[in-house]
């Protein structure tokens, strides 16, 4: 294996779980709902993920037990936002918190219990392909998964009619409900599939990554993956970009190091958030003022009776 | 928006660090002693390792001690902490970790009737002692270690933060592997985190593909040394705790922190009213930490490395004799000298042959 193959593999594992909880994300963000407790959801799924694992001696349960944990804990969110139309960003930050705080609990009698983490799998005759091979067809699941997901997601917000609603539930929630859309099903909906999402990227990380618990695991991913929404200005493809990029420079900026390449290390793990800003401001200007994604970001509806 | 996230995430930080694990005081004449630990207790590794020593304090004294341990308290929040613990009747408090040397050096003048110990420290005062372990003892076997079993001649090291306390050890490393062999070299990424799983993997990751084939961690997860079991043919060392069975095939000793045996004297000297500010920085010799049971070697391996743990331990070996000459090729100390504490403390430099950059 040459060093540019592994380092393109690196790549690849550590912007995966960021591919998938910014893909949940901005589906959420596209309905018109902010969620910041991405860190507190993915947080949970890993917890619970190993735990489940570790209990049932199944890695796949684990995995599935994770996304329901992260759907359960965005559910106390929507019961928030939606029901008691609270404040998003206060809401989402409890949601962090209370997930951190809660992870610790699931997980602290598994505290240093040693697992095997989840293997890749070979496509037979592509694998064998030299280089591509290797990239391409020796992955583990989640890394097809993410990339089925986006796919997915961009079919669904661009191509069809159900999108196209969610989308109007982010733009314009009083038109929408004008409409007759029922608004607050549709975030509910989106809600749980942003939970969803950030419950398997947190199994990723305890089953597949490094797979243990230690409490606080996640590290600030769940925070990236907000940026990588803003950075991908609400796009499913470019959050893919986004996700390899900030993935991308995490890893190249280990393997200077690693090389003695004198470049400041503070620097490069600067440049994605300064990226997204750069990516807000060109928004901002193209858009004359207008507003950065979804309009109704952020604004609870509440339906008149 | 991209503003609100920035001030969120400040937020959520300082909020994190709010978990509090209590145990309130049952009675009234046991001396009560707290505890602030820097990260969570489940992390398996330094503030684990206060929290055992904590239990053996508690199960050697019984009824004459009770505990308040304060978890995962980030700096800022240390002064309000700290005197949460005062007003509940603590006498005798630990703060563990140098991020809370400062505010405690602080905490003590204004509360001059409650003994405060701070684990890494540079300086004492009438009611505050300093304890540390000269972990830098089992970095030179893990020097000798690694040149013994490094095929690349390379060894790398997921360092933390450009401080003393990482800086010192890198060198005492190579010292160790330098006198098994002189062509040894170092590859060094600095992670700017104690404990950062996924990154520590990466960094990990990083070395392994650029050939290093030992692996030495100063951050606190099983991660490097679980990588290294994945990758096969890699070796590594755990930190803090015995992390043996991260790593069966891949773990040759790990450096464990045994904090119980202090923590018993230091209460017991509240208790019979002979506490006295000191320095403490105990070595091998002295229990503040272990090596754990030599594994993937060959009986020569551990035998030498057997041998060089005892010496250290017994002080017939110094990891910090002279000649000691920097990376720009001035001298520091020559031959038949020795650095002082306080210059080992202060280490700010690599030696001659470290081709490594400071973050």
């Amino acid at each position: 294996m040459t060093l540019l193959e592994a380092i393109i593999l690196t790549v690849i594992t550590a912007s995966t779980p960021l591919l998938i909880a910014a893909i949940g994300e901005l589906v959420v963000e596209r309905a018109g709902v902010l969620n910041l407790g991405v860190e507190g959801m993915m947080i949970i799924g890993a917890a619970a993920g190993i735990a489940a694992a570790i209990t049932t001696g199944n890695s796949w349960f684990g995995v599935l037990v994770a996304i329901l944990a992260g759907m359960a804990l965005s559910l106390v969110f929507a019961a928030l936002v939606l029901g008691l139309a609270a404040n998003q960003v206060a809401a989402g930050l409890a949601l962090a918190i209370l997930g951190l705080g809660l992870s610790g609990v699931i997980g602290a009698p598994f505290v240093g219990v040693q697992r095997e983490g989840i293997g890749k799998i070979e496509i037979p005759v592509l694998s064998d392909i030299p280089f591509i091979g290797e990239i391409l067809f020796h992955q583990d699941l989640f890394v097809y998964a993410s990339v089925a997901l986006t796919a997915g997601v961009w079919w669904f917000l661009t191509r069809t009619r159900a999108g196209l609603v969610l989308r109007a539930c982010g733009e314009n929630h009083a038109a929408a409900h004008a409409l007759g859309y029922r608004v607050l099903r549709i975030r509910l909906l989106a809600i749980l599939f942003g939970g969803g999402c950030a419950g398997l990227a947190g199994a990723y990380l305890s089953l597949v990554y490094t797979p243990f618990w230690t409490s606080g695991m996640t590290s600030g991913r769940g925070w990236i993956a907000l940026a990588i929404v803003v950075f991908a200005s609400w796009l499913p493809w470019r959050a893919a970009v986004g996700a390899y990029l900030f993935g991308g420079l995490t890893i190249l900026q280990l393997h200077a190091q690693s090389a003695g390449v004198p470049l400041p290390s503070q620097v490069m793990a600067a440049l994605p958030y300064l990226l997204t800003i750069i990516v807000l401001v060109v928004i901002m200007r193209a858009r004359r003022g207008g507003a950065a994604g979804p309009a109704c970001l952020g604004t609870p509806f509440v339906p008149d009776r | 928006m991209n503003i609100t996230r920035r001030q969120t995430l400040t937020g959520a930080s300082a909020l994190a660090g709010t978990a509090i694990g209590a145990e309130q005081a049952a009675a009234q004449s046991a001396l009560n002693v707290g505890f602030i630990l820097i990260g969570p207790v489940g992390d398996f590794g330094w503030s684990t390792m206060h929290d055992v020593g904590r239990r053996r304090m508690e199960s050697v004294l019984g009824n004459r001690v009770t505990s308040t341990q304060v978890e995962a308290v980030a700096p800022p929040d240390f002064d309000r902490v700290a005197t949460q613990l005062v007003r509940t009747g603590c006498r005798l408090i630990f703060t563990t970790s140098f991020s809370y040397f400062a505010p405690t050096q602080r905490v003590a003048a204004a509360n001059p009737n409650v003994m405060w110990e701070s684990a890494t420290g540079t300086a004492t005062a009438a009611n505050l002692a300093i304890y540390n372990a000269r972990f830098y003892e089992g970095r030179y076997v893990q020097g000798v270690i690694a040149a013994r079993k490094s095929r690349s001649k390379t060894i790398g090291y997921v360092a933390t933060f450009p401080v003393p306390e990482v800086i010192h050890a890198i060198n005492t490393v190579m010292r160790g592997a330098w006198s098994v062999d002189p062509s040894i070299r170092i590859r060094v990424v600095w992670i700017s985190a104690w404990f950062n799983p996924g990154r520590e993997a990466d960094a990990a990751r990083a070395l392994i593909d650029q050939g290093c084939d030992v692996i030495c961690q100063h951050t606190d997860s099983p991660a490097p040394l679980q990588l290294a079991e994945q990758r096969g043919n890699v070796f590594g060392f755990g930190q803090a705790s015995d992390m043996t069975r991260f790593a069966p095939r891949a773990h040759l000793t790990s450096s464990i922190n045994s904090w119980g045996d202090y923590y018993v004297s230091r209460a017991r000297a509240v208790l019979d009213g002979s506490w006295r500010p000191a320095d403490t920085w105990g070595g091998l010799g002295s229990g503040m930490f272990s090596l754990a049971a030599f594994t993937n070697m060959t009986p020569e391996e551990v035998s030498e490395a057997t041998r060089i743990r005892d010496a250290l331990a017994a002080g017939t070996l110094h990891p910090f004799d002279g000649p000691i000459t920097r990376a720009d090729g001035t001298l520091v100390i020559p031959a038949g000298q020795r650095l002082t504490d306080d210059q080992i403390r202060a280490q700010n430099y690599f030696y001659q042959g470290i081709d490594v950059a400071m973050p």
